[in-house]
């Protein structure tokens, strides 16, 4: 019943998960041997990545050179080294959550100004299913945006007034008018996008960099979340670490989420009367103890305690210098705006994400919430700008002349559209918007994608993609292919199948926004 | 320089020239070495090849295409039609069967067909492409990449040394080895000083990108850098060096991308720094010599 190979064949009675208790792996009657074999991989993997991170770079060698590029398989260890040159280094993923509206920020529909108060009509519809919120309604009376829509820039983007500074960088952003998706409510919504599964438990797109890439920088974690303030709140979705976190993938590749007050991180200061000899002694011996553990009982997840050990000891002395803002400049403050000397705004959390960039953190994502304007739209989605236009043009321009935007890939957007026509109570001044699946608006710039470019089309009542489809499977082989990796090829055995960020459905790269 | 590219193009000739005269006299392509393969390796061979056999099947070489796969033949000499290699790639896209899968572009018309020829005539090896008269052109793949570096891989002991020795990293750019070194030292700038760069000779023509920022490298340690002559971009962020040094960099023939953001150049350096014959993009935000002029070239 014992694998001759079974390295712990010593003691029969030890689980993976709780030494001393139940059967180990090994003795598990009838196990598959696809299943031990993944097992062993899964082990190897970690144990190889787990001997301290200044093995990190060594290992994108070490893999390349122990073997064959063609030998690597999925069940190797993890191939630090893109596929081919990658374009961008890092990533800003600016998550507007609950959803802006795409005709009073992107989506130009001039049309619609005429249409005000008609019904949809059902050649448009289609027949399709609505949303529970808005499907027993007796009308579908149109809304027109009430903001105004001007070009801007050498690219001539229609950018609504809500976002003056945005316009600005008009010339910078590559705007995608055709992104779709099947989820109809926020959280699965924001799970495809954040992890390429409406269903919780895989990996967010963060962490598969993190598996794929490896850190730039040992010292601060590779993937940073932080949340940020709202100016008002309204229909506020709920964000949880199962949106950063690393899944099936080793616990290091999850998001470490930076607080919005206070300390950046919970208890980074030694107590009182402990010094950082102290310290250090204590987490080498939890380390040994860690490792005993590891050497009686073999479960991957004991390293990758260690891991995050060594990981907290350095961001004692990283994370400081990173939230210390005393060597900005003046520009610094006239880009961002006074707000950004708030911890915990979203202009504040927009210079750190440069400062993260500048220290080579691969993969920051902020979230602003309460974009999810059902009702008093005109009001809320104006609060909503007024927060954010500022300083994420200032991020944008703040990465450009300091040489970063380059190699940074920025993006912008929620988890879906919104409907045209209103939900509730319709009037010249005020509306609101329901769930929209079927089209919605993000823009991304620098990273190597074609600034300046709108991509895809929707109809004239934003409602129906016209040209050029993108979904978020692509959105994402695109994000991976700009970082040098191939979305079929990086992948993860897990269950008994290749997982991949992208999933099993067809996926492709969208060539034509490339720059 | 307007006759640079009148001089490249010469260049180029020079080159193919050169690849011409180097390949075997008289040796003419097999129609398998010419069209098949290149067509199996270009839509196949990422799932049938050696990294993954889906279904047990190769085409990563003819003896692998002719063992077929867990379920049989995929060739039969003379008959496409029977062919399951054929019957494949020549379903409707919507198909459950079709390959390649999973929304992998699919074959065009014209490798179909050489496909196609090529069963009919034998699904041979040793055919020579003039044997095959009516097999249309097929789209070339982007010539493979240009080695921006020596392969790395021979000195990867040498490599290792250094990492350790000088607590820097040099990790590929990419698993292509002719894409060369990052040189990195975000994690522990400070150790990335002017003595660790004038140690780093023996790598030298290995460093394709250098990541200097928050380092202390002032203009003394250029010297070194000016020696690394496939770099490609360099970034002295907030690094120390001042506008004398850049005059070492003169070298860096193939320089695209120099960043001196926050550093400590003046004009001079500016000016320096924009007279280097391939220079993109250069930034100097905050430096003292952009307090006039923009800096982009």
């Amino acid at each position: 019943m014992h694998s001759p190979e079974n390295p712990f064949a010593r003691d029969p009675h030890l689980c993976s998960d709780h030494a001393g208790e139940g059967p180990s792996i090994w003795s598990l009657p009838g196990l598959p041997d696809a299943l031990r074999r993944e097992w062993l991989a899964l082990e190897t993997r970690r144990h190889f990545l787990g001997r301290g991170m200044q093995a990190f770079g060594w290992a994108g060698l070490a893999s390349l050179l122990g073997r064959p590029l063609a030998a690597q398989t999925a069940a190797s260890p993890a191939v630090l080294a893109p596929h081919y040159a990658p374009r961008a280094k890092r990533a800003i993923y600016l998550f507007m959550a609950g959803s802006p509206s795409q005709f009073e920020t992107w989506d130009h529909k001039p049309v619609l100004q005429r249409m005000f108060d008609q019904d949809l009509p059902e050649s448009v519809r289609g027949g399709q299913v609505l949303t529970g919120m808005t499907a027993s309604q007796a009308r579908f009376p149109i809304a027109p945006s009430v903001y105004k829509f001007a070009q801007h820039g050498q690219a001539g983007h229609w950018v609504s007034e809500l976002f003056p500074h945005t316009a600005r960088i008009a010339d910078e952003l590559c705007v995608l008018k055709s992104l779709h998706t099947e989820a109809i409510n926020h959280e699965p919504a924001i799970l495809q996008l954040t992890t390429g599964n409406m269903f919780p438990g895989r990996p967010s797109l963060g962490s598969w960099l993190s598996y794929g890439l490896g850190a730039v920088n040992d010292e601060l974690p590779t993937f940073v979340v932080m949340t940020s303030k709202m100016p008002h709140r309204t229909n506020v979705q709920a964000l949880s670490n199962r949106l950063w976190s690393s899944g099936f993938l080793s616990p290091e590749h999850a998001a470490v989420a930076l607080r919005s007050a206070g300390d950046p991180v919970l208890h980074l200061n030694n107590p009182p009367g402990v010094s950082g000899d102290v310290r250090r002694a204590m987490i080498d011996g939890v380390n040994a103890l860690n490792r005993q553990l590891f050497e009686r009982v073999g479960d991957a997840e004991t390293n990758a305690r260690i891991a995050q050990y060594e990981m907290a000891f350095r961001m004692q002395s990283s994370v400081p210098e990173l939230a210390d803002l005393s060597s900005e400049p003046q520009s610094t403050w006239d880009l961002y705006g006074e707000k950004a000397k708030e911890p915990g705004t979203y202009a504040y959390n927009c210079l750190m994400a440069r400062r993260l960039a500048e220290r080579g953190v691969r993969f920051t994502q902020i979230f602003l919430r309460s974009w999810d304007q059902h009702s008093n739209l005109p009001r809320n989605i104006k609060l909503m700008a007024e927060e954010s236009d500022q300083p994420t043009a200032a991020l944008v321009t703040d990465l450009k002349r300091r040489g970063l935007l380059d190699d940074t890939l920025v993006v912008w957007g929620g988890e879906f559209g919104r409907t045209c026509y209103s939900q509730g109570v319709l009037t010249a001044e005020n509306y609101g918007r329901d769930h929209h699946p079927r089209c919605f608006s993000m823009w991304m710039a620098g990273g190597g994608v074609k600034p300046g470019l709108s991509f895809g089309e929707t109809d004239d009542f934003s409602y129906n993609i016209v040209k050029d489809p993108v979904h978020i499977r692509d959105l994402h082989a695109t994000m991976l292919h700009l970082f040098g990796l191939d979305h079929n090829r990086l992948s993860f055995r897990f269950q008994g199948l290749d997982q991949r960020l992208t999933g099993v459905l067809p996926a492709k790269v969208i060539d034509a926004i490339l720059a | 320089m307007p006759s640079s590219p009148e001089l490249s193009r010469v260049r180029r000739r020079l080159a193919l020239a050169l690849l011409l005269a180097t390949a075997p006299l008289g040796a003419e392509t097999t129609f398998y070495q010419d069209r098949i393969g290149p067509i199996l390796e270009r839509h196949c061979v990422v799932c049938h090849g050696p990294e993954k056999q889906k279904a047990g099947l190769r085409l990563d070489s003819f003896a692998w295409v002719m063992k077929g796969a867990e379920s049989g033949a995929m060739v039969l000499p003379g008959n496409a039609a029977g062919s399951e290699l054929h019957r494949r790639i020549t379903l409707p896209a919507t198909d459950e069967e079709v390959m390649p899968s999973e929304g992998k572009p699919l074959l065009s018309r014209e490798e179909i067909r050489n496909v196609e020829l090529w069963i009919l005539g034998g699904a041979s090896a040793t055919k020579l492409v003039a044997e095959f008269p009516g097999a249309p052109a097929i789209g070339r793949p982007k010539a493979a990449a240009v080695a921006l570096a020596p392969d790395w891989r021979p000195r990867a002991d040498e490599i290792r040394r250094l990492e350790a020795e000088l607590g820097v990293r040099l990790v590929p750019r990419s698993q292509q080895p002719g894409d060369g070194l990052i040189l990195r030292t975000a994690g522990s700038p400070r150790r990335a000083d002017d003595a660790a760069l004038a140690r780093l000779d023996p790598v030298a023509e290995l460093i394709v990108e250098a990541e200097l920022a928050r380092t202390p490298v002032t203009d003394a340690g250029l010297a070194a850098v000016g020696r690394w002559t496939n770099l490609r971009s360099l970034d002295l962020s907030r690094a120390k060096v001042s506008g004398s040094g850049i005059a070492a960099l003169a070298g860096l023939s193939r320089l695209e991308a120099l960043n001196l953001t926050d550093s400590a150049v003046d004009a001079g350096g500016i000016e320096r720094a924009r007279a280097l014959p391939a220079l993109r993009r250069l930034w100097a935000f905050g430096a003292p010599g952009m307090a006039a002029a923009e800096a982009r070239p």
